[in-house]
């Protein structure tokens, strides 16, 4: 009886890690909530006024071992489709402001990097794992969530935003 | 403070807006179609016409193609008006529904000149409580310097005597951090409330000025 108890355990717990995140899975068709943050560079942005391109958001933090194989992949493809019409924004929730911004330059990156200074409005996107990668299209719905970053997710990326800037 | 009440808002404006759509195409789909046949002759007893004009109107023709697209388009147009109106007749029986007259209160932001200061951003408070904080992008500013005028604040407050302070975030002159404060006592009547934040360059003194202004 206990044994059974134990694998009927594990298989839930196998479940539980295979589902995708639900809670971030649940924005995918609704409008991305908006925001306005300070960037790395000094300047605001706010996301409503990328209406009418492809964004990326990533939703990063320095302690995030994943973060820092995903950013020069992200610079990547800033740099093949942002004349196509490709935005990408790196959001850091770390609450340290000024460590964030020491990591933001160190990494390299081209696109803008955003300082959340905390997940407030990660908290809008229910992130729950670090980094989270949200796809929006042009008309600002999100059409594709990210959880956690492994080597072949580049190529998932690739597809979606082909198939977004298509549209 | 202001995300919350547009989350409140805004499903009830877009089911009223979709409501009243799906009435809207009821009535259409109900209505008897018009039949694509031409309009018939007038009476030629009583008013005779000249045979020139008698010639091409052929009763048995059957309508251009181009006709009925131009027909289909005036249609969907017509549609889009009454959308449009529809919104914003909802828009306003919203805003009287959630904000009435007698508890309204709602600040305002403009920008003259904005030499001696590059706005940032803008915390608002109401008697010591923040009901505002909006960060302002390059492309915001530049509208707000070409004359556009923000409604920064939209809420609720009892009648009576209230503290309004505003706290401005920049660049000052010489490209400095820049961070002043302006506070006003206003009198909640039964009366909406329009309260408008100023910024404006004092040229003498090379400085920017802060102003709120009550409008009666």
């Amino acid at each position: 009886m206990a044994g059974r108890a134990f694998v009927a355990g594990i298989c839930l717990l196998c479940l539980a890690a295979a589902a995708p995140a639900p809670a971030a899975q649940a924005l995918i068709g609704s409008v991305a909530p908006d925001f306005a943050l300070k960037g790395v560079d000094g300047l605001n942005r706010r996301l409503s006024e990328y209406r009418g391109r492809v964004v990326l958001i990533n939703f990063y933090a320095r302690w995030a071992g994943d973060s820092r194989v995903e950013m020069p992949a992200l610079d990547h493809l800033d740099a093949t489709y942002r004349r196509a019409g490709l935005v990408v924004l790196g959001v850091s929730v770390d609450e340290d402001l000024d460590r964030a911004r020491e990591f933001a330059i160190g990494m390299h990156v081209a696109y803008p990097v955003l300082l959340d200074g905390g997940p407030r409005i990660g908290s809008a996107y229910a992130i729950e794992r670090m980094p989270m990668t949200v796809l929006i299209d042009r008309s600002g719905i999100v059409r594709f969530v990210k959880v956690g970053y492994e080597r072949d997710d580049y190529r998932t990326f690739v597809a979606e935003i082909r198939a977004l800037l298509r549209e | 403070m202001n995300r919350n009440r547009r989350s409140v808002s805004f499903p009830l404006r877009t089911g009223l807006l979709i409501g009243l759509l799906a009435l809207f195409a009821q009535v259409r789909a109900a209505a008897p179609t018009p039949t694509p046949t031409p309009a018939p002759a007038p009476a030629s007893a009583a008013t005779p016409v000249p045979a020139a004009t008698v010639a091409p109107a052929v009763p048995d023709a059957a309508p251009a193609p181009g006709a009925a697209f131009k027909t289909l388009d005036q249609e969907v147009q017509g549609v889009q008006k009454d959308v449009i109106s529809l919104n914003k007749d909802l828009f306003v029986l919203e805003e009287n529904l959630l904000f009435p007259a007698n508890t309204q209160v709602a600040v305002y932001l403009s920008m003259d000149v904005g030499t001696f200061f590059a706005l940032d951003s803008v915390t608002l408070k109401i008697d010591n409580k923040e009901v505002a904080n909006y960060l302002y992008t390059a492309r915001e500013v530049k509208a707000l310097l070409k004359g556009g005028v923000q409604r920064l604040y939209l809420g609720n407050q009892k009648i009576g005597n209230h503290e309004l302070v505003a706290f401005f975030v920049g660049k000052g002159p010489h490209g400095l951090d820049y961070r002043r404060g302006a506070s006003i006592t206003f009198n909640k009547g039964i009366g909406a409330k329009y309260l408008e934040l100023k910024i404006t360059d004092r040229v003498p003194k090379h400085q920017p000025e802060f102003v709120i202004k009550d409008w009666e």
